[in-house]
């Protein structure tokens, strides 16, 4: 059931009033949104709800023996029983068939084939999100920074459906007290829940659809029967495209979750106002990234150690991050870009401050060079990203230098428009949009829902036309 | 009531004290807030019902399909009187669309060959309708004197034409265009009208050859009245109906047709479907002359035809399908694109680079 559907309008009015009525009852309360986390989850396929709840067992048994174990290397081993099951299992899903055919490649180069099974399982939906989030918990469990929860709470935390197909990954330090505490049903702050659904539903179904049909699919489709122009914007448009859907999905999610009473953290702060890679991290998708930082980077070192150390610990991160989002050599290409960018950013840093500079050069010319230069190398490494094969992802650059001369059709001032539009927005402080909210909040309540129904109308009509009600969608 | 837990006012604003004055209010409480969202969606929907019907109109018959219209009937009804609904009519016409998410001219993307210059007005033909076809471009086609080919597909014909458009413009000497539309078929054309669309692509493109691939999303009732349940022998000459008059459409102004199959899927009883439809494209393409009918469970399945996400070729291994076990990966598309090309030298006798 995906979010921007009236099929979901329904489900989640519905969900509302049930959670609010039973908000005064945790156990019955919790009960239910299991019950529409589970409802929700199974809407694509009911048989891998028992995933989910194989999961929540797992980081739940985990976590309680850690807890239990009668010394350090016990619980060692229990953290590392429960963090390399849901491994696995994420493991199993998402890579397997990926490592399987690219070792029965090598081996078969060398003569010797068959060697693994070829078998590709059907992808569960969302699994390395919630597979991250339990594997966040049993960590933050063995490092006694979260006491264990009951196994409803663990099981709403993984499951709460605002955050379960697209994140954010929101740490247990983060929901569970929310879970258990009693949520306020009198001071629910809906003028920014509004406010976010709105601005995520318009970034999703009209910004971000709108550039995907008009310029960025056809340019990678086919790169060669289109100009060196139409390539460079359906380059840009791409990573508008994917910054608008992705981070109006979360917008969406955590507007969602404030009218439950629930507060997520924040996964996107204008990420292409970078100043450098290391900033694009802290602003774009944040609980991945500090994920990453917490349980892989600092692990690792971090910090710590020599500049070669260092190295490995940032390269490793960010091409673990690549894989993360997909099993395909080209994600592993879009990681390994950005762990080269951030090594080679922090060396520099480290160069200028022991010179007795500031880290970055200074002044309003150099933060715009900065800014562009960050955003041209994020959306060199987003080729990769978008590319369906490394063949594809060099096709698309080397008609940045060969397509000159050949015709412009697909630059049109509103793919222009769209692009710099949100380019400016991010570089802009985002007030206007919370004004504006709470403006319309400040209106009666009839006026309110007949705004907001034009609003709605207009996002419908102006994102992609008619639906898909048939049998198959494409993930 | 031991469940009863407290609201913890340590989380809520503080009232606003006297002096201050009344703060604007951005929160509120749940039971106004469900009113609120109550009557937007209720608004909402009441502006959007006709859209909302035509859409339930097209979804597959079935009890949601009777339940939705049930509902939207008469708030539909309801809206067209008071004129509500042309206020979402008029934003589609301003936006040049058909408010009823039917009909062509959204599915059509033309890729002229990288060579083409820009003509003297500046601007090139994005629709080349060329009046007289030369005699030889098909056993010759060059730079300027382009093969036209036209893609034709449901979202798996989407899968192929997205490679096969790729290639073949690749070849500096193809016009391929594709005209494809997710969730498609020859089964609802309340829907999306395939007929109709090829209508009017035909002469904007004017094939030489057309690829089609489609019916993944056929399998399922035509509605009424009557209304014809899939599975049973009146729906099979209807559909074989159906296609044998597309496939003549797409030959009546001289173009080759190439018809390809529909991949098996990893799903048994989704499987059994789409082999049924292909039985029933096989046998109307058996019907109509200037037809190749490809196998493509030759090319992207297992050796005995059965579904497989990997094939070897080359000694290499391909993953050729997505991982939901139906559509087609870009590898595949480009595996059975070859095959199409394949198809077009061998049997067509064109000489495509």
């Amino acid at each position: 059931m995906l979010f921007p559907t009236i099929d979901f309008a329904l489900f989640f009015l519905a969900a509302f009033a049930l959670c609010w009525v039973l908000s005064p009852f945790p156990t019955p309360w919790k009960l239910a949104v299991l019950g529409l986390s589970y409802f929700f989850y199974g809407w694509w396929e009911p048989k891998f709800v028992l995933l989910l709840v194989a999961e929540t067992a797992i980081a739940h048994v985990g976590a309680r023996m850690i807890t239990r174990a009668r010394d350090d290397r016990t619980a060692r081993l229990w953290k590392i029983a429960a963090v390399g099951s849901l491994l696995g299992i994420l493991g199993y899903f998402k890579y397997a068939g990926f490592f399987a055919v690219s070792i029965d490649n090598v081996a078969r180069s060398v003569g010797l084939g068959n060697l693994i099974p070829l078998i590709q399982p059907t992808l569960p939906l969302a699994i390395s999100f919630f597979t991250f989030m339990a594997i966040s918990y049993v960590i933050d469990v063995a490092r006694d920074e979260l006491d264990p929860a009951s196994p409803i709470d663990l099981a709403v935390y993984l499951a709460f459906f605002p955050h379960l197909i697209a994140g954010p990954i929101v740490r247990g330090s983060e929901l569970l007290p929310q879970i258990r505490r009693r949520r306020d049903e009198r001071h629910i702050d809906y003028s920014r829940a509004i406010h976010l659904i709105v601005r995520g539903l318009f970034k999703k179904v009209v910004i971000s659809s709108f550039l995907a049909t008009a310029i960025v699919d056809p340019v990678f489709v086919s790169p060669s029967g289109h100009s060196a122009l139409d390539v460079l914007f359906g380059i840009w448009g791409y990573a508008i495209q994917i910054y608008c859907d992705f981070s109006g999905y979360t917008d969406i999610a955590i507007g969602l979750a404030l009218l439950l009473g629930i507060k997520f953290p924040v996964n996107f702060d204008a990420p292409y106002s970078a100043v450098s890679l290391q900033d694009f991290w802290r602003r774009w998708h944040i609980t991945l990234s500090r994920w990453l930082r917490d349980y892989l980077y600092i692990p690792l070192g971090g910090n710590r150690g020599s500049e070669s150390e260092i190295a490995r610990n940032i390269l490793l991160t960010m091409i673990l991050g690549g894989l993360w989002h997909g099993a395909a050599w080209t994600f592993l290409a879009w990681g390994t870009l950005h762990g080269v960018g951030q090594v080679v950013g922090h060396r520099r840093r480290e160069a200028r401050v022991a010179a007795g500079k500031p880290p970055q050069t200074t002044g309003l010319t150099a933060h715009i060079g900065h800014v562009v230069w960050t955003f041209q190398f994020v959306c060199l490494a987003w080729v990769f990203f978008r590319a369906t094969s490394f063949t594809n992802a060099f096709e698309v650059l080397g008609r940045l230098f060969s397509g000159w001369g050949s015709p412009t059709t697909l630059v049109t001032p509103l793919v222009i428009l769209a692009i710099v539009a949100v380019l400016a927005v991010q570089q802009l402080p985002g007030v206007l949009g919370a004004r504006l909210a709470a403006w319309w909040s400040n209106q009666h309540l009839a006026l309110q829902g007949s705004l907001l129904a034009l609003v709605l109308l207009g996002v419908t009509t102006l994102g992609p036309t008619g639906v898909a009600p048939f049998i198959y969608y494409r993930f | 009531m031991s469940d009863l837990i407290e609201v913890d006012d340590q989380h809520a604003p503080s009232a606003p004290s006297k002096r201050s004055g009344p703060r604007p209010s951005t929160t509120i409480n749940w039971q106004r807030l469900l009113g609120l969202m109550a009557a937007t969606l209720a608004i909402w929907l009441f502006i959007d019902s006709t859209t909302l019907q035509h859409n339930a109109q097209v979804s597959p018959v079935g009890i949601r399909r009777t339940i939705a219209l049930d509902l939207l009937g008469p708030v539909a009804a309801l809206s067209r009187v008071t004129q509500v609904s042309h206020l979402e009519s008029w934003a589609n016409g301003a936006l040049g669309r058909n408010g009823n998410g039917s009909g062509g001219g959204e599915s059509l993307t033309i890729i002229m060959p990288p060579v083409q210059k820009r003509t003297t007005t500046g601007h090139p033909p994005i629709h080349p309708a060329i009046t007289t076809i030369p005699p030889n471009s098909m056993q010759s086609p060059t730079a300027t004197d382009p093969l036209r080919v036209l893609l034709i597909g449901d979202s798996l014909g989407i899968d192929l034409g997205d490679a096969l458009q790729n290639r073949l413009a690749a070849t500096g000497v193809v016009v391929a265009a594709l005209d494809a539309k997710e969730s498609t078929g020859l089964t609802r054309p309340d829907y999306f009208n395939w007929p109709a669309e090829l209508t009017s692509a035909l002469p904007k493109v004017n094939p030489q050859v057309i690829v089609v691939m489609m019916g993944a999303n056929d399998p399922q009732a035509i509605p009424g009245p009557p209304g014809i349940s899939y599975g049973t022998a009146a729906w099979d000459v209807a559909y074989r109906h159906r296609a044998v008059s597309f496939m003549r459409l797409a030959t009546s102004e001289g173009a080759s047709l190439i018809w390809v199959s529909l991949p098996p899927m990893q799903d048994a009883a989704l499987n059994a479907k789409v082999q049924h439809v292909n039985d029933l494209q096989r046998s109307a393409a058996a019907k109509v002359p200037k037809v190749i009918y490809i196998e493509s469970n030759q090319v992207i399945a297992a050796p005995g035809g059965g579904f497989s996400a990997f094939v070897t070729k080359d000694g290499q291994n391909i993953n050729v399908r997505t991982p939901d076990g139906i559509h087609i990966s870009p590898s595949g598309s480009n595996v059975l694109a070859a095959s199409v090309i394949h198809t077009m030298r061998k049997q067509l006798d064109i000489p495509v680079p």
